[in-house]
């Protein structure tokens, strides 16, 4: 099999195309947590945190260990059940509702994960398939598109994160570079309205860090509404269009574009100058 | 003739090479009739096992717990003669060795793949959620190939037992290899004989059951390797090697 090493990505255009069908304005909201409480055992990890997404925004969200990130990113798509709270995507509800509030319909999570796209620490790539097949198996199995269709669909994410020369390798052939690229194309090709970011670039070996990044930023670029969580603060003051600081399950301070200088919240500052 | 005057008549080995290998043929297909059944029941036991409903789990466990400890000759010997006498219904000495491999196998088996299910990373289920495929899709295109390919030395190893197992069934009258060697001694006197090329008969199908379980394997590695997955992805490859170079062009 020949494979061409040297893929530029940051000479390549991004060949991605916004999501069509989508009827809102860019203001309007996408994505909304409304008190999202949850426990692991006796102790509380979200002590009801609210989050609101606009299409098309750029969250970031930072903090230190244990202070609820993951699992309120995790929540989003419900791959965390909260114990109470709502989300809210595209008008419809999902979760087990706010304490105390009417109950209204809510949506089914399988119906809600195929509005949300995550990409994960580890990748989760499937390792008994090929970069193409990892991409093509949820296509098929969610889309009920024909295999061949899945295929041409996959081969064209992987060109878009510059992959397509590696379609036939497996996970263990990959770098972790290359291996959460294809977990971000898997993601996107299932046509996502809002992306979950769980600290991508955290198991990355410092040189590999940027290809990922590179390709999350031409994605910031493409309008899409995402929400990341990461310890990469020079990523975030460059996409973060909202800053969220966490601490101990609560949202302890947030800001525009501006935050990362003007943070008035003594913690956050602190955590911002103990990172940066 | 040696010393001690007894008489190896090693000629007789070659003489009832036909009636050997039918035994031996009866071997394989009690124990892979066997197999093929305690393979599903076994995965049913460890679904049951792994349930998060206590009662299912207990049961399943209880089962576990109870036939394994059961030897197949004890168990033959239930399902064909306990059966016939409890419920007035005869099975057949083919179907009895079935069932009573079926019985303790799928104990086993169900350990095996519950280890195996446990082994598969909580992130693969996680990414399938994430992905929105339904359940019964994650395990069946995720969870199940990487569980099986955990699986499949062990069961492999399992499978090897059970073809040992069938030689107890020569006590219901299944003429297997153990059977065919008794009648022979029987009419021959060549006990020495007869048990080698019994013993020989059992080894060399050790041998091939475990290099068809290696092909198995390989064949579940990622990337997969050897001939078996050369020949089962071939048109795979090349699909995506053609939709590389459209694209490239």
């Amino acid at each position: 099999m020949k494979q061409v090493r040297n893929v530029n990505m940051e000479g390549e255009t991004f060949t991605r195309m916004m999501t069509s069908g989508s009827v809102e304005p860019r203001d309007s909201v996408l994505l909304e947590l409304n008190s999202i409480h949850k426990s692991f055992g006796t102790k509380e990890v979200l002590h009801g945190v609210d989050l609101v997404v606009k299409k098309g925004e750029h969250v970031v969200i930072f903090g230190p260990s244990g202070s609820g990130k993951s699992t309120m990113l995790r929540s989003i798509n419900l791959l965390e059940e909260p114990d109470s709270g709502s989300i809210k995507v595209l008008g419809t509800e999902y979760g087990p509702g706010v304490q105390g509030e009417a109950r209204v319909k809510r949506g089914k999570p399988l119906e809600l994960r195929r509005y949300v796209g995550m990409v994960f620490q580890q990748f989760n790539l499937f390792p008994h398939l090929s970069a193409l097949h990892n991409i093509a198996l949820p296509l098929r199995a969610t889309k009920k598109i024909a295999l061949h269709d899945a295929e041409e669909r996959a081969a064209a994410e992987l060109e878009s994160v510059g992959l397509l020369p590696w379609a036939a390798s497996f996970p263990s052939q990959l770098s972790g570079g290359q291996q959460q690229r294809v977990a971000i194309a898997r993601a996107l090709s299932l046509d996502p309205k809002v992306m979950l970011f769980d600290e991508p670039t955290s198991a990355l070996d410092p040189e590999l860090v940027g290809e990922v990044l590179a390709v999350m930023r031409k994605l910031a670029q493409s309008g899409m509404t995402m929400v990341v969580v990461t310890h990469e603060m020079n990523f975030a003051r460059e996409i973060g269009d909202r800053n969220v600081f966490m601490e101990d399950g609560y949202v302890v301070a947030s800001g525009g574009r501006d935050f990362f200088d003007n943070c008035t919240n003594e913690r956050a500052q602190r955590f911002i100058g103990s990172v940066l | 003739m040696n010393t001690s005057g007894v008489n190896f008549r090693w000629s007789l080995i070659w003489e009832n090479r036909v009636i050997l290998l039918k035994g031996l043929g009866t071997a394989i297909a009690v124990s892979i009739t066997a197999l093929i059944i305690s393979l599903v029941i076994g995965l049913i036991l460890a679904l049951a096992r792994m349930s998060t409903k206590r009662a299912v789990s207990m049961i399943a466990s209880s089962y576990v717990n109870v036939f394994r400890g059961i030897p197949a000759l004890v168990s033959v010997i239930w399902v064909y003669f306990g059966w016939s006498l409890l419920f007035g219904h005869n099975f057949t000495v083919y179907q009895a060795g079935v069932i009573a491999l079926t019985l303790l196998y799928s104990a086993f088996f169900c350990e095996i793949y519950r280890a195996a299910l446990i082994a598969v990373p909580k992130g693969q289920r996680e990414a399938g959620l994430a992905l929105g495929m339904t359940r019964l899709r994650i395990f069946v295109s995720v969870i199940m190939p990487q569980a099986t390919k955990i699986a499949i030395p062990n069961i492999g190893s399992m499978y090897i037992g059970m073809v040992k197992d069938t030689s107890t069934f020569a006590v219901v009258g299944l003429v297997e290899v153990v059977r065919v060697t008794q009648n022979l001694n029987s009419i021959n006197f060549q006990p020495f004989v007869l048990y080698t090329a019994a013993a020989v008969l059992y080894v060399l199908l050790a041998f091939i059951v475990d290099f068809i379980f290696r092909a198995i394997e390989k064949n579940l590695s990622s990337p997969p390797s050897g001939t078996l997955s050369n020949v089962l992805t071939k048109r795979r490859r090349e699909r995506i090697q053609s939709l590389i170079a459209k694209k490239e062009q």
